[in-house]
């Protein structure tokens, strides 16, 4: 996949000129770095978004984050953030209006919070969405919110509070495509956001996703508004070259030195790798404190970014050409 | 009727999405049903798939838990294909399972459960918090507010020591069938050493104490959120080639106290107040469920599950007190108190565990051919009793059933009206005045440690502890 980051750099706000602040142009480049200790953009965000506030007198950015269909893998990996950590992330980054996982009011003041919110933030929140979308059934396999008169199911949430957001992000891959919550034969009808909303969503998708693309994301949003999106929805950021690409045993397959069995050193393609086909920077970003990444622990990348995850990776084991079948 | 019908709904931090509704009477709780309101539908997820992808598949059944799933699916495919697992791979395995447990009860402890009895900081996410019954001084509670945030940080370590050997965190990819595909190089040894001491530090430091205070200033919840005394747990860190060997027992213990092995074929699940029907396009012989959203009278996606046709509570406090860590009652305070004793119990036990590791090459063999067409496995995770049961064809999953954790703590009532762990620990609590409902309730169903997807007895955990006659 090649990627044409040019049209990116030329967008730099009026408000940045001559200023100390860092770049949207080297935020860029500080999220792509390939080869150095794999910390760069996690260590530099922080201090880049309190200096952008300090500079501009900038508000954090006010966050709405839903829970829809998913296993809640996100928020936690999300807590995995290091530079910033998450609490960090929550004191100065963003301010998170409502989160069933993270937020203090319980009952119905959650759900006040939530009104209130929406209402008072109209057209300048970010709508995060972690998890697919059920509309089977009138959308009642989730349900966010009950009162003693009515349920709030996860459709009716995501259409109001879609309509009023000025950016929606679906956090990980239930979210941007379905993801596991879809997967064959799919009884609840779960889709991603972007099926349910008549407007543009940002993908930020992985099974689940590395909290470096989260919060990347987040901070782009804040600082420079929208980034460039791939033609999946996603921030060519994180997700604009292939696993394959980058991969440190690239040159065991390019010169046909395949794995036997899980455990060995050489590439995981015969044993069903899918970086070849699958957007995403694990090999030089890694994950947890960017400590390790699945083909490093010696299995095959799982394409857990991907649009079609997980039907069309499994059988996980079995080579590309094998896939998709029973 | 008297009685005055609330819905505590979202039920916030915690692992999916939770309904709570009430029925007061007279400044008590007469009546709770607990709904569960998400389902995604593993069990027909898992089928049609290649029996080896449970243990990634499966793993994306929780987020916070997901390290639970794999080991167990890994655990059925051991039996499956009659794999032996060397004792570098057990180490590891259990290495990564128990740093799984400390990420889950240090954000349990702190993320979710905590803003429960400590006043928060207004602002975002923890505005509007509402906290009706603050007790404790203000020293103490910004002490513990800073906590929150180390604890944070804390759980992210935990997780680093699951990715360090598992690639990953949530859904690792090394624990897999056969042992553990990494190699536990002295780099890796000595990191996860340096970063389990850490987290060891804080645990001792700072949860303890946490607990310790939190349980004496509210010391009125070892009264309150009480269950009936029948405890199960399947028991938790496997060895041996064959996983025959446990660490910590499996067990059920009722009133009198007496362990007694749990036998897989005496659990029975029941649909009276779920969401789910009998499909009718199935023989008889062969009975099938169906989801059935608009079943009439049904309030949840749980089902109700029995063993030897009582509910059992299950969780650290079960797998504690049969174990002899604790012997506490069956309260909320009890349930939070012995979350965090067997945290600290997890971070001695890893620091063992790494010192036994023999750096050398990846433990893992895999056979390939299946030596049997059903296999139930069981474990132990974070929230209690876990199973997985795969019945195959030419390695393809003709069905496959998991019973959660979630699914004995939140069990609806069952045909007979018979309530839940959960349900019986909200019912009969008096709630002094109406401002106070929601914190009373919340209390009391955190403590289970709610995952959706799936006094005075006190022990001093610093001098009463034992831990050297289960060394291995």
């Amino acid at each position: 996949m090649v990627i044409n980051y040019a049209s990116n750099h030329t967008i730099i706000r009026e408000t940045y000129k001559g200023s100390v602040f860092m770049e949207q142009q080297h935020f860029a480049e500080l999220c792509q770095k390939l080869n150095q200790q794999g910390d760069n953009i996690s260590k530099s965000v922080l201090d880049e978004v309190n200096k952008y506030r300090a500079q501009y007198n900038k508000k954090k950015l006010p966050v709405i984050w839903i829970e829809t269909n998913d296993s809640g893998d996100n928020n936690i990996a999300f807590l995995n953030t290091t530079y910033p950590y998450a609490g960090q992330v929550f004191t100065d980054m963003i301010d998170l209006l409502y989160s069933n996982s993270f937020m203090a009011a319980q009952g119905k003041n959650a759900l006040n919070i939530l009104e209130q919110a929406a209402e008072k933030y109209k057209g300048r929140f970010t709508l995060v969405v972690e998890g697919a979308v059920p509309v089977k059934d009138n959308g009642l396999y989730n349900i966010i919110i009950r009162t003693e008169n009515r349920s709030i199911t996860a459709l009716e949430a995501v259409t109001w509070l879609g309509n009023l957001a000025e950016y929606v992000v679906a956090m990980g891959t239930c979210g941007s495509f379905g993801g596991p919550s879809s997967a064959r034969p799919n009884i609840t009808g779960s889709m991603g956001v972007n099926k349910i909303l008549d407007r543009e969503v940002i993908n930020v998708s992985g099974c689940p996703v590395n909290p470096d693309w989260f919060v990347g994301t987040l901070a782009h949003l804040l600082m420079y508004g929208k980034p460039e999106l791939d033609d999946l929805g996603r921030p060519t950021l994180f997700y604009g070259y292939t696993v394959h690409r980058h991969c440190q045993r690239r040159s065991y397959f390019d010169r046909g030195n395949f794995a036997e069995k899980l455990g060995d050193i050489e590439c995981m393609f015969s044993l069903g790798c899918m970086g070849p086909r699958t957007g995403a920077d694990c090999p030089y970003r890694q994950w947890i404190n960017h400590v390790n990444w699945p083909v490093k622990a010696n299995t095959p990348c799982i394409g857990c970014t991907n649009k079609d995850f997980p039907d069309g990776s499994s059988p996980f084991f079995l080579p590309l050409d094998k896939k998709g079948k029973k | 009727m008297s009685k005055k019908r609330i819905v505590f709904s979202p039920v916030t931090r915690l692992s999916g999405l939770l309904s709570i509704e009430l029925f007061l009477d007279h400044g008590q709780i007469a009546e709770a049903n607990a709904s569960s309101t998400m389902f995604r539908g593993f069990e027909w997820i898992m089928r049609d798939r290649h029996v080896t992808d449970a243990v990634y598949m499966t793993q994306r059944v929780c987020g916070i838990c997901s390290t639970a799933h794999g080991a167990v699916a890994s655990y059925l495919l051991d039996e499956l294909y009659d794999n032996e697992i060397q004792e570098n791979a057990q180490y590891l395995r259990n290495i990564m399972y128990a740093a799984d447990f400390i990420q889950n009860h240090l954000r349990h402890f702190y993320l979710f459960s905590m803003p429960d009895f400590v006043r928060m900081p207004d602002y975002p996410p923890f505005h509007g918090q509402d906290l009706t019954d603050a007790r404790l001084s203000p020293g103490d509670n910004q002490r513990l507010v800073e906590h929150y945030f180390e604890g944070i940080k804390a759980s992210q370590k935990s997780h680093e020591i699951l990715a360090l050997f598992g690639g990953k965190a949530p859904h690792q990819h090394s624990f897999l069938h056969g042992g553990v595909s990494v190699a536990p190089t002295v780099d890796k040894i000595t990191r996860a050493l340096s970063l389990i001491a850490e987290i060891n530090h804080f645990v001792k430091n700072s949860m303890l104490p946490d607990t310790n205070l939190i349980s004496r200033v509210y010391n009125d919840y070892f009264r309150i959120g009480i269950t009936p005394r029948r405890l199960l747990s399947f028991g938790l860190f496997k060895f041996g080639e064959k996983n025959e060997k446990l660490l910590w027992k499996s067990g059920t213990i009722e009133d009198n106290n007496k362990i007694i092995l749990p036998q897989v074929d005496l659990i029975e699940e029941d649909i009276a107040y779920s969401w789910f029907a009998i499909d009718e396009n199935k023989s008889l012989d062969n009975k099938e469920l169906k989801p059935d959203p608009y079943k009439p009278g049904a309030y949840t996606w749980v089902k109700s599950v029995k063993y030897a046709q009582q509910h059992f509570e299950v969780g650290p406090l079960a797998r504690m007190i049969i174990n002899g860590y604790y012997n506490g009652g069956t309260s909320t305070m009890d349930r939070i108190y012995a979350r965090s004793l067997e945290t600290y119990l997890l971070t001695e036990f890893i620091q063992q565990w790494l010192k036994k590791l023999t750096p050398g090459d990846p433990p893992i063999k895999q056979k390939t051919t299946p030596v049997k067409n059903k296999v139930t496995a069981v474990t132990d995770a974070m929230r209690g009793a876990l199973l997985h049961s795969a019945y195959i064809e030419d390695e393809q999953v003709l069905k496959y059933d998991i019973i959660t954790p979630t699914v004995w703590n939140f069990s609806p009532k069952d045909k007979n009206g018979q309530r839940g762990p959960v349900e019986n620990a909200i019912v009969n609590t008096n709630i002094p005045s109406s401002d106070m409902l929601f914190t009373i309730a919340g209390r009391i169903v955190r403590s289970f440690d709610p995952c959706i997807a799936c006094g005075t007895h006190v022990i001093d955990c610093n001098n009463n502890l034992n831990i050297t006659h289960c060394e291995l």
